[in-house]
């Protein structure tokens, strides 16, 4: 019995994509893209806007049909199947359309019909996490601010207490105080066993959170890798500024015996460097004989991890004639 | 001269929601950031400015007009980028342009394609079809290309991607550069640091504090985080005569706090430890801000103590 489990073709991902390609000409779209999210994880994906992030989002929510490759949430196949796992599926899309003429109860009351799941405990427990008063809360959608606004598409995901959830940009536009609840909120719910698939613009949000993530480009998953291998690199990046030229050039001279370290930029009296964790004393031993003025560090980030794929130039045309 | 200025701006939606007696004056030249969290009355603040909502009281001025009274003349002063943009019901990109164009009596559009060119947006797409990303652009362009003396930006960067934001912030720090008088609300500390000279931090309707960067990059204390390789040189380098803020024993970590001009010497006391790791902790414009919500909250809570009793 147990053998079947340990196979993993045997138990479907809870999130699968596989070679998902939606071509909408000219170069538009997303091809041959294969990702999938287990039990438990939190995946994170990161483009810019138009890559494809939000096309790989809306295809798993079952809301287009490929041209090729499948979409599955929890092994049923979202276009043909949406209405077995709609009740499962907490979703937060990028850009929140709410409808007119309700007020924010309304528009609640409205969404735990459609998931016909009415968990008050649950509901009231969200509010209070996300700040949503009553006076806000009486009031109709339109009049509401993009942050309330946000704050209430989180809730109205979050209040049947899905098993998977797929958030496309949530925290975008929600205040500093927020998004760290909303950190925290991420947390807890991986501990209770959620599958999650975020996207995100805010690197300190993916990097706190994500297990896995994954980089698309042009339609195309450029990297995926461990998060927390990133974390641990072991090349460090110094800004040292020094007293003067002279200390600057000494500095350089004999920093030579320094095998791992690399000089990246030079200016007049202070250098950008890196260097190998197994450096470190030796660099501190050589730094102390000459002036410094002030030494700062910078690890590599994963917004510089992020910024290699994307360095190049795109030609996009079309001024004003 | 004071291109914005309110004074004693008051706007009262009831059940303490609104904006109170603020006092907030930007000089020519200058760039504004405008920080506070969701609800705390950003918005509120900027459509004032731009003469849209009628204060209950206090006045704005803008240019030494009242922005109520004179709206329709300061309106044509500002460049205005609004926090969720909706575009009047035309075609294309190109369309909406034009006739903002027309509206402002701008005859050369030689700005406008550079701006276009820079960000590179493609305004021939379709207005209604626009992804958030195109539409904040064409939003930009709209309000750039007059070339207009104010800039007042409404959370610009807000789902931008880490590329454009950056492409948008270097045309923002260029229109600084200029002599524009800027005014800028943000949920991003990084960014209005490397942008602003000075920030206001709005909390539940009122002005909490207003800080010069310049303060703030140039302060004189410095932190900086420090590993050890073992438990010895830990337990050592406790003995030095450092100001400690953070112990963390369990990692071999220590925080300290040095004067700006001590890493010299530091490092020279470093050089006789096994060091696994070592950081500055810059002070950034988030720890300010957080440090002022702090101290407040622990003076209303003296103060109801007070009044308990």
């Amino acid at each position: 019995m147990e053998n079947t489990r340990q196979s993993n073709d045997e138990v479907p991902h809870m999130i699968e994509v596989s070679h998902l390609t939606k071509d909408y000409g000219s170069g538009r779209g997303v091809f041959d893209v294969s990702l999938h999210v287990d039990k438990g994880e939190v995946f994170g994906f990161l483009g810019p806007n138009g890559a494809g992030k939000s096309t790989t989002i809306r295809h798993l929510m079952g809301f287009s049909k490929p041209d090729s490759g499948s979409t599955k949430i929890m092994g049923y196949e979202t276009f043909e199947q949406y209405s077995s796992i709609l009740n499962h599926i907490g979703y937060i899309p990028g850009e929140i359309a709410l409808p007119a003429g309700l007020t924010g109860w309304e528009f609640i009351k409205m969404m735990q019909d459609l998931q016909k799941i009415h968990n008050e405990q649950r509901l009231s427990d969200m509010l209070a996490l996300f700040e949503l008063e009553n006076t806000v809360l009486s009031g109709e959608t339109k009049r509401m601010s993009l942050g309330v606004k946000r704050k209430l598409a989180v809730v109205t995901a979050f209040m049947s207490d899905p098993d998977v959830l797929i958030l496309d940009e949530p925290t975008s536009g929600l205040d500093p105080v927020m998004q760290e609840n909303f950190i925290q909120f991420i947390h807890e719910e991986k501990k209770r066993g959620k599958t999650i698939l975020l996207s995100s613009h805010i690197f300190s949000e993916i990097d706190s959170t994500c297990d896995r993530i994954a980089i698309i480009k042009d339609g195309k998953i450029v990297s995926e890798f461990i998060a927390n291998d990133l974390k641990h690199a072991s090349r460090k990046y110094y800004t040292v500024l020094f007293d003067n030229t002279n200390a600057k050039k000494r500095f350089l001279e004999e920093s030579k015996q320094i095998a791992s370290l690399c000089l990246i930029k030079e200016e007049a009296d202070s250098v950008f460097i890196s260097v190998e964790d197994l450096d470190l004393n030796l660099f501190i031993a050589q730094l102390s004989s000459v002036g410094v003025r002030s030494f700062s560090n910078r690890r590599e980030t994963l917004e510089d991890y992020f910024m290699q794929f994307y360095k190049e130039e795109k030609d996009f045309g079309g001024a004003l004639k | 001269m004071n291109v914005i200025e309110t004074q004693n701006l008051t706007k009262d939606y009831g059940e303490g929601r609104g904006i109170f007696d603020l006092n907030l004056s930007v000089k020519e030249g200058e760039m504004m950031g405008y920080v506070g969290t969701n609800g705390s009355g950003k918005t509120t603040t900027i459509r004032h400015i731009m003469g849209f909502l009628k204060p209950t009281s206090g006045t704005v001025f803008v240019t030494g007009l009242s922005s109520w009274e004179h709206s329709s003349e300061i309106v044509k002063k500002i460049g205005y980028v609004p926090g969720e943009i909706a575009f009047p019901d035309l075609k294309t990109g190109i369309d909406f342009l034009k006739c903002q164009a027309d509206f402002l009596g701008l005859h050369d559009m030689t700005y406008a394609n550079t701006l276009i060119e820079r960000l590179q947006l493609d305004p021939r797409a379709n207005l209604k079809r626009m992804s958030k990303g195109m539409k904040q652009k064409t939003a930009l362009v709209a309000a750039l290309m007059n070339d207009a003396p104010i800039i007042i930006l409404d959370e610009p960067t807000t789902g931008l991607d880490p590329l454009m934001r950056a492409a948008f912030l270097d045309i923002i720090r260029e229109e600084h550069k200029k002599g524009k008088t800027i005014f800028m609300s943000s949920h991003s500390f990084d960014e209005l640091e490397t942008t602003c000279d000075k920030v206001a931090l709005i909390n539940d309707g009122h002005i909490i504090d207003i800080c010069n960067m310049q303060d703030i990059r140039s302060r004189s204390i410095k932190e900086f985080k420090i590993e050890f390789h073992t438990k010895e040189d830990y337990l050592r380098f406790l003995s030095e005569n450092y100001e400690k803020t953070r112990l963390q024993e369990q990692y071999n970590q220590v925080t300290i706090r040095v004067g700006a001009d001590a890493a010299s010497q530091l490092l020279g006391v470093l050089k006789h430890y096994n060091v696994k790791f070592i950081s500055e902790l810059p002070y950034t414009l988030e720890m300010h801000f957080k440090n002022i919500l702090f101290s407040n909250l622990n003076k209303e809570q003296k103060n109801k103590t007070i009044s308990n009793f």
